[in-house]
């Protein structure tokens, strides 16, 4: 991380009066694809930059193949080729382009050519009407460098377009299982990259989450004899299992002031206490003779999405935290489980049980409209929205055992994300970080 | 001389492990157990409390059952039991750990009604972590809705 800070990234001479006004509405009904084209990376007019430039290029490509409404131009279809004169208007010829259907140009210029250290300029373009929609440059670049570099700018890209670049900017939590009993907290960007395991204890870890601040992940630990929740602390890189009197910890999740909510015993049914910042109980939020578990909270810790069986079996219901009202939100189904609030707080997100294994619903909390966004094969389960509440991960076994993978608020086509083999579940995004 | 006290000294040595290993296995052999506190506990673990799905309710058959354990507890009151709540796999993992946890709790206030001390007893859900048999279909999760018995102490 020390050093993408070190990775400057200077936009001086890219003033943002040439930022065009193109925007993708990725959040609307009608979700448009967008076309886009990437020319060759040059050093100077037409010279290829075939080092550090290919590679930035292929970086970029695997990244935004993970976009569902982008679409990459083949290089094959652009007549004349994607070898440029320069790298910004006027030397830039945009009707090969738009004859080969791009909507969107993008450029990549290495000034001081591409091996060692040094820079690389990335700009992106309307190719209707020429107007630069982005332009920034990543200082200091070596080879070691190039998976961020493509990650920064996929993520200043989509943040042009559509007003977040959350998904380049997150890591995802995840639990991997090892045998019966046997499962540890990982985490990797959704790409795939920067793959590592942050637990190592005897016992189960389950349903991990970050802290807002990206300091801690929480998660329950289950061992042969006792129910904890767990700590993983980024800076120190220790993790701290603490109990609490009774006999389950489930679900916890943070709220925006970075206090953790968890379910606990309480009498007879679990109950959803907030703890305060040394993980003591501090109040209930939501308790009944019923069984209340995995609270999830919109951004601004207004509202409260919980698994609830006070009307036989489990439903998911909402609570506005101000004023103590609760609706239910899933009104079809006898099981429905494992809500996920988005962080803008229109939207729900839960898996139902089907006679066909679950599936993952999302019920929008201003039009009361339901609608399914998987359809399996296998089981579908723990969803949980990104920052920009547009993307949704979650845990499925329509793979070859159980995997993490990608969809939409609108159910796009499902995408794995890489977690380096055995059985990958409960992933959870975190805040993203510039 | 000395090499015949040293021989003597080393065949001492061996009478003497010999010794202690018999002693270490008859004693994990013995375990200190009557007879009938190992049948006791047997019967407390053996048999299991089975339920229906999303349900935490003990069925009229398994009353007997836990009223025999009841029984067995008070007249060995040294016995200490981890009552474990599990559940099939069709649920999700959360709601089964507090589905588990309701199972557990389920067959431990059946026990203290019968006059089980609650010092005796302690509670865990494993949820749907620690299934008792593989695989899928009714009669494979009808098997691993249940609550186990373990002694953990005596």
């Amino acid at each position: 991380m020390k050093k993408i800070i070190l990775l400057s990234t200077l936009c001086l001479f890219f003033s943002t009066a040439a930022t065009a006004a193109m925007r993708v509405d990725i959040y609307g009904p009608g979700q448009n694809i967008v076309n886009l084209a990437l020319a060759a990376p040059v050093t100077g007019p037409q010279a290829e930059a075939v080092s550090m430039g290919r590679d930035l290029q292929q970086l970029v490509e695997q990244n935004l193949s993970f976009l569902p409404f982008m679409r990459l131009t083949n290089p094959r279809n652009v007549l004349g080729g994607t070898v440029l004169m320069g790298y910004e208007p006027p030397s830039l010829d945009f009707k090969r382009f738009q004859l080969a259907g791009a909507d969107i140009l993008v450029t990549c210029y290495w000034p001081g050519g591409d091996s060692g250290t040094t820079s690389v300029q990335m700009r992106a373009f309307e190719t209707n009407t020429g107007g630069r929609i982005f332009g920034k440059e990543y200082a200091r670049v070596s080879a070691k460098e190039l998976p961020e570099v493509a990650d920064r700018f996929c993520a200043d890209l989509l943040e042009a377009l559509t007003g977040s670049g959350a998904f380049f900017r997150s890591t995802l939590a995840f639990v991997r299982k090892t045998g019966t009993m046997s499962a540890d907290v990982w985490l990797v960007k959704p790409t795939g990259r920067n793959l590592t395991q942050i637990t190592n204890i005897p016992g189960e870890a389950l349903s991990p989450a970050w802290s807002p601040d990206g300091r801690f992940v929480v998660f329950s630990h289950i061992d042969q004899k006792s129910h904890a929740l767990g700590v993983w602390d980024s800076g120190s890189k220790k993790v701290q299992r603490i109990r609490f009197p009774g006999n389950v910890v489930i679900g916890p999740a943070f709220m925006p002031d970075n206090k953790v909510a968890v379910a606990l015993s309480n009498g007879k049914y679990p109950v959803i206490f907030l703890l305060n910042h040394v993980f003591q109980k501090e109040r209930v939020l939501e308790q009944g003779d019923s069984i209340n578990v995995s609270p999830t909270f919109d951004s601004a810790g207004a509202k409260m999405a919980f698994t609830s069986s006070r009307l036989g079996g489990p439903q998911i219901f909402l609570k506005d935290l101000r004023t103590g009202a609760t609706t239910r939100v899933s009104k079809n189904g006898g099981y429905n489980t494992e809500a996920n609030l988005s962080p803008d707080g229109t939207l729900v997100v839960y898996s139902r049980m089907t006679d066909y294994g679950h599936r993952i619903f999302v019920q929008d909390m201003i039009t009361g409209v339901e609608r399914q966004i998987t359809y399996g094969p296998g089981s579908d389960e723990q969803p949980s929205f990104c920052a920009d509440s547009y993307f949704i991960a979650f845990a499925s076994t329509r793979g070859s055992g159980r995997g993490v993978y990608l969809t939409t608020r609108h159910g796009g086509e499902p995408k794995q994300v890489p977690t380096g083999g055995g059985q990958a579940s409960f992933p959870r995004w975190s805040a993203p970080v510039k | 001389m000395k090499r015949y006290a040293l021989i003597l000294t080393l065949i001492a040595a061996l009478a003497a492990g010999f010794g202690c290993a018999k002693k270490s296995a008859d004693a994990a052999y013995d375990d200190g157990l009557t007879p009938e506190m190992r049948a006791a506990i047997q019967q407390i673990t053996d048999a299991r409390v089975y339920f229906a799905f999303d349900k935490f309710d003990i069925k009229p058959e398994y009353k007997d059952m836990l009223k025999t354990k009841a029984d067995l507890m008070k007249r060995y009151s040294a016995i200490r039991v981890r009552i474990e709540g599990n559940c099939d796999e069709r649920g999700t993992q959360e709601y089964n750990l507090a589905l588990g946890e309701r199972r557990a709790r389920a067959a431990y206030e059946y026990l203290v009604t019968l006059g089980v001390n609650p010092g005796q007893l302690e509670m865990i859900s494993y949820g749907k972590e620690n299934p008792s048999v593989q695989g899928s279909g009714e009669t494979v999760w009808a098997k691993n809705r249940r609550d186990d018995f373990r002694v953990v102490a005596h």
